[in-house]
């Protein structure tokens, strides 16, 4: 500043000077000269003499001043910009030479409980483009023929709106390298065409689990505008921009905070053609956390081969089906060792945007619905499954007492001949008390608990808060989007849902009291609340929340930076422990004493299982096969819940499926082969 | 020994009688100030040059000395030459103007360079030179010659009118050849030579007011007439796009506003001192266009920042302003003119490219005298100051 104020003050002193000497030198000479010296003659100016020069002398001096006005006009702009806005300018010259560069991070893995990766990610070359490309047909054409791509398609790509327009617009992935190597040698043909090394998710079992781990894709402007409208919420966490790859759905959506990394972040030097002459300032990109699940690539594979034989026996049966759902749990903890929904997903067709084409396959109905997770997104009636609570409740409110028998003789009249039900076995059980009504699924037993219910002025609705309290009718919290919560069906329901019809028949009757009792009607569950009910009944009532995190790995070093502590969910009501303990005997009876076939599967298994079959019975359509079991008898873990929609009988396609997984679990495969008898229900 | 110790003093004493009187007759015949002025300038020039050649290749320092040296040698050729002869062959030099003017349209001669036909190259030695630079000068001649007619007073309009005219026939071939910046030159210095002359001062203030309105009306038309014809026919379209920017720098600072923007970046960011030598990095770093010769001003700015600035334009003050002294004490009043004359080249072509630099002129593309890279520039400015000098030294009418 000293310096400053010095070259300032000589400047003035020099302007000054000069100034000075121009006048002095001016004012030096006269009109006239006598030369003595030289001895020339005294003489006047050209011209008229005097008067001229008077003349000319005024209008040298407007000359000077005009000549003077120039200077000043420029050193009092270049005061003005140099010595005051000097900082502005100096900041544009800074932003003029600087750019930054963001390299995307990598986002984080996906493994099992043990390590193993089942999502990771693979670099790949992908080749993009402005938005303004799209108006340049010609390079747009020639692009495609290079892509071996359809015009129309690079074109929609290009044009992508879900990518603001300043944006670089994926136009093909994976794209070889000699056709990069191709674009890149004639990069004088294709302005505003750019290849990028992207990172790209890359699934090494394929469609495995693809439900549960969800799929990736570009953020869309709704989630981009979600996220500025939580900026001041969520201060400190990623903030997006537009392309980037962020989880749509599962575990990469749920868990996308940990799995999405920070983006790195460089400041580069530029010359005036974009070119990078220097770098300064990097922040590395730092890759997002290893996510692990409690998911057990055995079991979940377990589960999904399971499922696939179980459709494939219902169909070899004669049932066309293609759908249905298989989940193992831990109940000790509420882990979720495996999850399957059929008909399988593959989440590497999202990888790059998916076509209207694939998008419109993944939504029809006739190829049913392979979006759906119908491991917790499914609805479907209990059936026979929920046989178990039936009987809780009714020991709790003394409808049923331990001892308590009935006689099956194949049709139930208990509201009158006129309302008279069959029993499955329309022979008749003959004599059942009620453990032997679970053992063999016998639907008067639980007729006589519905109608018991039903007139209970007391208790009306003891058997629907039995079945609340085991979690049926609401979520059950898992870590995973979509999930339904199901319904549990009273009166109250029933007349609202109903409400357009006359008010006798939307009123609550016993058809449907009784209909509940052996879980057909309206009510619905999820495959994944039937497995916690069975983890609650194995474990003495209590049902933690269902949850397929384990932990979040640092990717450079070994700690677990989060880890899932088991949530207790809620304990199932059950009057007296006597009550659990008949009804999980019952369940072990379903599995040895119902029918030799069906024990046939279970006693190749060093093991002892309890189970229980359901068929859930829908009009127009084949019998839902459910079967749920648990093991071991005596010291659960593990519990496994199958559904096959119009799969048939319980015992003819599910069984299978949960057998599977048993059997993988305990190393002891199934050697009964296909013969599931009468099918017991 | 005395004696011989007188006759040493006296020997000493004649010596330096001599060596005063051959100051005295130096300084009869050169002006120093406008050396100084002109030696300092080319000086700083070769500095700035000598800086732009180590990151801009276009900038050959090599060529830029040899520009000089040819351009002393013209300018002492120029400088023992007596120029009051030309003031009687006016319609020589007019019709040599207009020769000269054309020249780059003659096929054969012409050479284009930055899309602009506005240079010839000499056959056989392949030098190319552009001369419009020499246009400026003749037309100075010319009509410091044709103004000289009337004695310092202009009596009548016809006179006015006349003088005006021949000012405007080399203005509007230097038009018509498509070099606008070079045309306002020729223009301002001979307009300055023209109210020197005498003319009434109503007549001159009505002749400014009559150009005002034309150019107010060639800009309202332009567009129309455009339309009509079909094409662009009067003000260019980049033309008009530059007088659009300099309204509003920072109106399209990625299109016609960018070399603006650009340079007045680099003006601006150079602050007191400058960046320094290398350190120049809108014009190193290619972000200023044309660092080496247009915009060249803007590129001493970002070096050397206000303090250069300062020293710069303080020998362009000193080099007019004793230029306007020569002129001052000039018997001749053609030679008078003609020294008046050049003190527009200068001034106007001062005014203009710095002016362009920091947003005070609309940008066009005239270099700045002594500075800019460019031979024809340099070869026909130092001309100019051997003109400058031989007025000087001819300022006596007899001799």
């Amino acid at each position: 500043m000293d310096a400053k104020i010095f070259v300032i003050i000589t400047g003035a002193i020099l302007v000054i000077a000069i100034l000075v000497s121009l006048v002095m030198m001016r004012r030096n000479p006269n009109r006239f000269t006598y030369d003595t010296a030289h001895g020339t003659r005294p003489r006047a100016s050209e011209g008229e003499g005097n008067t001229s020069q008077v003349a000319f002398k005024g209008r040298f001096t407007m000359l000077a001043a005009g000549v003077g006005a120039v200077f000043a006009a420029i050193f009092a702009k270049l005061w003005s910009m140099q010595m005051v806005s000097s900082d502005y300018y100096e900041g544009l010259s800074n932003q003029n030479q600087t750019r930054t560069v963001t390299t995307p991070a990598p986002r984080g893995r996906i493994l099992d409980r043990n390590g193993t990766p089942l999502v990771t990610n693979r670099p790949c070359l992908t080749v993009a483009a402005y938005r303004s490309l799209a108006e340049d047909t010609v390079t747009v054409r020639h692009l495609a023929n290079v892509l071996g791509m359809p015009y129309i398609a690079v074109k929609r790509n290009i044009q992508n709106y879900n990518e603001s327009a300043q944006s670089l617009h994926t136009v093909a992935s994976d794209v070889r390298r000699s056709t990069v190597a191709y674009i890149q040698e004639h990069a004088s043909f294709f302005n505003n065409v750019e290849v990028v090394e992207r990172t790209e998710r890359y699934y090494p079992y394929g469609s495995l689990a693809g439900h549960l781990l969800g799929y990736t894709g570009t953020i869309t402007s709704e989630q981009l505008e979600k996220q500025n409208d939580d900026e001041n919420k969520s201060a400190g966490t990623i903030a997006y921009k537009s392309g980037d790859i962020v989880g749509q759905t599962g575990v990469e959506l749920q868990y996308e905070r940990l799995l999405q990394g920070i983006r790195g972040e460089q400041t580069v030097q530029v010359n005036a053609a974009g070119a990078v002459t220097g770098r300064s300032g990097a922040v590395p990109a730092e890759p997002g956390s290893d996510v692990k699940l409690t998911i057990d690539l055995s079991i979940q594979q377990a589960c999904e081969n399971g499922l696939a034989h179980a459709i494939e026996i219902a169909k070899q049966n004669g049932h066309n089906t293609n759908r249905g759902a298989c989940v193992c749990l831990d109940c000790t903890n509420g882990e979720i060792l495996g999850m399957a929904s059929a008909p399988e997903l593959d989440p590497s067709v999202f990888i790059g945007g998916v076509s209207n084409d694939v998008w419109n396959q993944l939504n029809s109905e006739d190829n049913g619905l392979p979006m759906i997770n119908r491991a917790i997104s499914g609805q479907y009636m209990s059936a026979s499954t929920i046989k178990p609570l039936s009987a809780l409740a009714a020991l709790k409110h003394g409808i049923f007492t331990e001892t308590q028998t009935t006689v099956c003789s194949g049709w139930w009249t208990g509201f009158g001949e006129s309302d008279g039900k069959w029993c499955w076995l329309h022979s008749g059980h003959g004599t059942m008390n009620l453990r032997n009504g679970i053992v063999h699924s016998c639907d008067p037993v639980f007729y006589d608990i519905g109608k018991g219910f039903f007139y209970d002025k007391d208790n009306p609705e003891g058997l629907q808060e039995m079945y609340r309290s085991w979690g049926l009718g609401s979520s059950t919290g898992v870590d995973l989007g979509g999930e339904a919560a199901g319904r549990v069906p009273d009166a109250e329901w029933k007349s609202e849902y109903f409400s357009s019809w006359s008010e006798s028949d939307r009123a609550w009757n016993g058809g449907d009291m009784t209909n509940i009792a052996i879980g057909q009607g309206d009510i619905l569950v999820t495959p994944l609340q039937m497995a916690c009910v069975y983890a609650g009944i194995a474990n003495g009532g209590k049902e933690y929340v269902p949850h397929v995190f384990l932990s979040a790995v640092s990717r450079d070093g070994e700690g677990d930076t989060v880890t899932y502590k088991p949530k207790e969910r809620l304990k199932g009501d059950f009057a007296k422990e006597s009550h659990l303990n008949l009804v999980r005997d019952g369940l072990k009876g379903v599995i040895y004493e119902e029918s030799s076939d069906q024990a046939s599967h279970f006693t190749s298994l060093s093991t002892t299982v309890a189970g229980k079959s359901g068929t859930g019975q829908k009009t127009n359509e084949d019998d839902y096969s459910w079967f749920i079991v648990y093991a071991p008898y005596d010291d659960p873990k593990y519990v496994v819940a199958s559904l096959v929609e119009e799969g048939g009988f319980g015992a003819t396609a599910s069984l299978y499926a949960v057998r599977d997984v048993l059997g993988v679990i305990y190393g002891e495969p199934d050697t009964a082969g296909t013969t599931a008898g009468d099918g017991a229900r | 020994m005395a004696q011989r110790a007188v006759s040493t003093k006296d020997a000493l004493k004649h010596v330096n009688k001599r060596i005063g009187q051959a100051r005295g007759s130096l300084r009869r015949q050169i002006s120093l100030p406008v050396l100084f002025g002109a030696a300092g300038l080319v000086a700083f020039g070769c500095l700035i040059i000598w800086t732009a050649s180590l990151t801009i290749s276009a900038a050959s320092f090599s060529r830029h000395l040899i520009g000089i040296g040819l351009g002393t040698i013209l300018a002492l050729f120029c400088w023992k030459t007596d120029f009051r002869g030309l003031s009687n062959i006016t319609t020589v030099l007019m019709v040599i103007d207009i020769i000269v003017i054309f020249l780059p349209y003659v096929p054969g001669l012409s050479y284009s360079a930055k899309g602009m036909t506005g240079w010839i190259q000499i056959p056989l030695i392949h030098l190319t030179f552009q001369p419009v630079e020499l246009v400026k000068i003749i037309t100075v001649f010319i009509v410091a010659a044709l103004g000289a007619q009337y004695n310092g007073r202009i009596d009548s309009v016809r006179n006015y009118v006349k003088l005006c005219g021949m000012l405007a026939i080399p203005f509007c071939c230097v038009l018509i050849a498509g070099d606008l910046g070079s045309g306002l030159v020729v223009f301002f210095s001979g307009a300055i030579i023209i109210m020197m002359s005498g003319p009434r001062r109503e007549w001159v203030l009505s002749t400014i007011a009559i150009l005002i309105g034309l150019v107010a009306l060639l800009l309202a038309a332009d567009s129309l007439v455009d339309s009509i014809v079909g094409r662009d026919v009067l003000l260019k379209a980049y033309q008009m796009n530059r007088l659009l920017v300099f309204l509003d720098p920072t109106a399209d600072t990625t299109g016609a506003g960018y070399n603006l923007m650009q340079s007045l970046i680099a003006v601006g960011s150079g602050g007191f001192f400058g960046k320094g030598i290398g350190n120049a990095t809108q014009s190193a770093s290619g972000f200023l266009p044309e660092a080496h010769t247009d915009f060249i001003f803007a590129l001493t700015s970002e070096e050397f920042g206000f303090v250069g600035d300062l020293l710069l334009l303080s020998l362009f003050a000193l080099l007019i302003f004793s230029t306007i002294r020569v002129a001052y004490k000039s018997d001749s009043l053609f030679l008078r003119l003609v020294a008046v004359g050049i003190v527009g080249i200068w001034t106007f072509q001062v005014l203009e490219n710095v002016g362009m630099c920091i947003g005070l002129m609309p940008i066009t593309g005239i270099p700045l005298p002594f500075i800019s890279f460019g031979s024809s520039s340099m070869l026909m400015q130092l001309a100019n100051v051997g003109i400058v000098q031989s007025i000087w030294r001819h300022r006596t009418q007899a001799r």
